[in-house]
């Protein structure tokens, strides 16, 4: 019970970073109709700067987790407007390339930038809580109620706000949105860098309990597209839920049944799914 | 002159959709343009929208130059559109769309409050369907919506594509009641329609267009008369 327990705790904690960094995922494409392969690498990038202004400069954890949401937020938005903008018009494989190449770039440079040691900040706290018989670290608590705050704002800003609904029509439908007067251009960047920004945080939440080196991204963004799939592509509930989801699931079966191939067992899951339903969980059909 | 069209050619690609369009509309006039399936009505309507570049011509509203501004400051300027598809926001609220249909008025809610109450007015049934989701309201309702959004911007010039597509006469027939209406107060209405002889009742003037060509302008009354838009039209 004490070993379900902990797993399960560990698998909300794994589900809250694939929530976030789903999320971003999922409305950048809802928006931008681009799978946005470069999101993992920005994970990548929101870690390492938490890292610097935390171990280098001094900064406190939770200023740190700040600067690299803004940092990432900018980036997002100057990816979009640079990279990513000239290419709306042009056949899907040109950003396809493009967001390619900008991983091998970013990657590389953080590479040399960097070396690829292993590296770690300290948590902000590093008490220990006992609950049923469970240790908990005070760092995973954190993680998912920062995690659960900031979708819930997210969703807010959505639902609530004049510019998330703007944000929302222009991923209904653009031309619709143009029609409104809406500057779909503005709407697109500032998803994006939203998008971003989640990363961001969904790194610095974990960076003290994982690991920062430059290629930690990879198993990240595989896992959160498998997520936007399985949710629906665009999908925000899709996203949240489809990340606890296969949060929880990865770590159950880590501890109770193997953790030679948990990947291959979720991706197995996925083809499963898209089997039955094509557009996912909460995807509409086309 | 509230709008004016010169010399205006376009094109999907290599192929020519308007040759040479020269039309002008006057304030408070109801303009309905006629033609065939193809024939480049919606074109011209998506031209002055913004949402498609001219290749050549110019279009001048209120004497400002339209055709060089981006899409989505048309609407400012006075003109809306109401598309042939629609394009509503089918996973947000009825509620929801008609306050994007007042996106440049911003946080005047003064106003988009009474806009919202005169939309409401003109089309009950959207009232009782604001918390619904736009996408299961009927065609008829859609449509409804469609230009109840547009009247939420103050439109000067009120552009209407195919507002009877795929709808039931008894809609058809309510819903230009309706046109009628938002015209006689003063909004200025273009109107392009495949059901010409409903057009025509309402419009005060008329354009034909054939292979992306205008051939025939006049007012509503020489047109009905005239032998070949009965022929090729109206059906007698």
């Amino acid at each position: 019970m004490g070993i379900l327990l902990q797993t399960l705790i560990n698998g909300i904690m794994l589900g809250s970073v694939y929530a976030m960094v789903a999320l971003g995922l999922t409305l950048i494409y809802g928006i931008l109709n681009v799978p946005n392969f470069v999101h993992g690498t920005l994970y990548m990038i929101g870690a390492y700067i938490a890292y610097f202004a935390i171990v280098s400069f001094g900064a406190p954890y939770w200023v740190g987790l700040i600067v690299s949401l803004i940092i990432l937020f900018a980036i997002g938005i100057l990816l979009e407007r640079i990279v990513f903008r000239p290419f709306y018009d042009k056949p899907l494989i040109n950003s396809f390339i493009v967001a390619v190449g900008l991983i091998l770039v970013l990657e590389n440079t953080a590479l040399s930038l960097w070396g690829p040691e292993f590296r770690q900040f300290a948590a902000p706290s590093d008490k220990v809580i006992k609950v049923m018989g469970v240790m908990i670290t005070a760092q995973r608590i954190i993680v998912i109620v920062t995690a659960a705050v900031l979708i819930w704002l997210v969703h807010l800003f959505i639902k609530k706000t004049r510019l998330g609904s703007a944000i929302e029509a222009t991923s209904q439908n653009p031309d619709g949105a143009l029609l409104m007067g809406i500057n779909i251009s503005h709407m697109r960047g500032i998803t994006f860098g939203i998008g971003t920004a989640l990363a961001a945080v969904a790194a610095v939440l974990v960076g003290p309990i994982l690991l920062i080196y430059p290629a930690m991204g990879h198993t990240v963004i595989g896992m959160a597209f498998v997520i936007i799939i399985i949710g629906g592509m665009g999908s925000f509930i899709g996203a949240v839920l489809g990340g606890y989801i296969i949060g929880i699931l990865e770590t159950l079966v880590t501890s109770y049944i193997t953790n030679f191939f948990t990947e291959a067992i979720i991706f197995g899951l996925l083809v499963l799914l898209l089997a039955v339903r094509p557009t996912g969980l909460f995807g509409k059909p086309h | 002159m509230l709008l004016e069209v010169r010399h205006l050619d376009c094109y999907y690609g290599q192929s020519q959709a308007l040759k040479e369009i020269n039309i002008e509309v006057e304030e408070g006039e109801c303009i309905c343009i006629l033609g065939a399936n193809g024939a480049g009505k919606s074109t011209l309507l998506k031209t002055i929208a913004g949402l498609m570049k001219p290749r050549r011509g110019e279009i001048w509203f209120t004497g400002k130059r339209m055709d060089e501004l981006p899409a989505y400051t048309i609407v400012r300027e006075g003109i809306t559109l109401c598309p042939e598809d629609k394009k509503i926001f089918p996973q947000m609220s009825v509620y929801k769309n008609l306050c994007l249909g007042a996106w440049i008025h911003g946080r005047k809610e003064e106003r988009i409050k009474a806009n919202l109450e005169h939309v409401y007015e003109l089309f009950p049934i959207l009232k009782e369907r604001s918390d619904q989701d736009a996408g299961t309201l009927s065609g008829g309702e859609q449509q409804m919506l469609v230009i109840g959004r547009s009247l939420m911007s103050n439109p000067r010039l009120l552009m209407l594509d195919e507002p009877s597509l795929g709808l039931a006469p008894m809609v058809v027939n309510s819903i230009f009641e309706t046109i009628k209406e938002i015209n006689a107060r003063k909004t200025t209405v273009l109107l392009v329609e495949q059901n010409a002889s409903m057009a025509l009742k309402i419009a005060t003037r008329g354009y034909v267009i054939e292979s992306g060509r205008i051939t025939m302008a006049g007012t509503a009354e020489e047109l009905l008369k005239n032998e070949k838009v009965k022929k090729a039209y109206l059906g007698i």
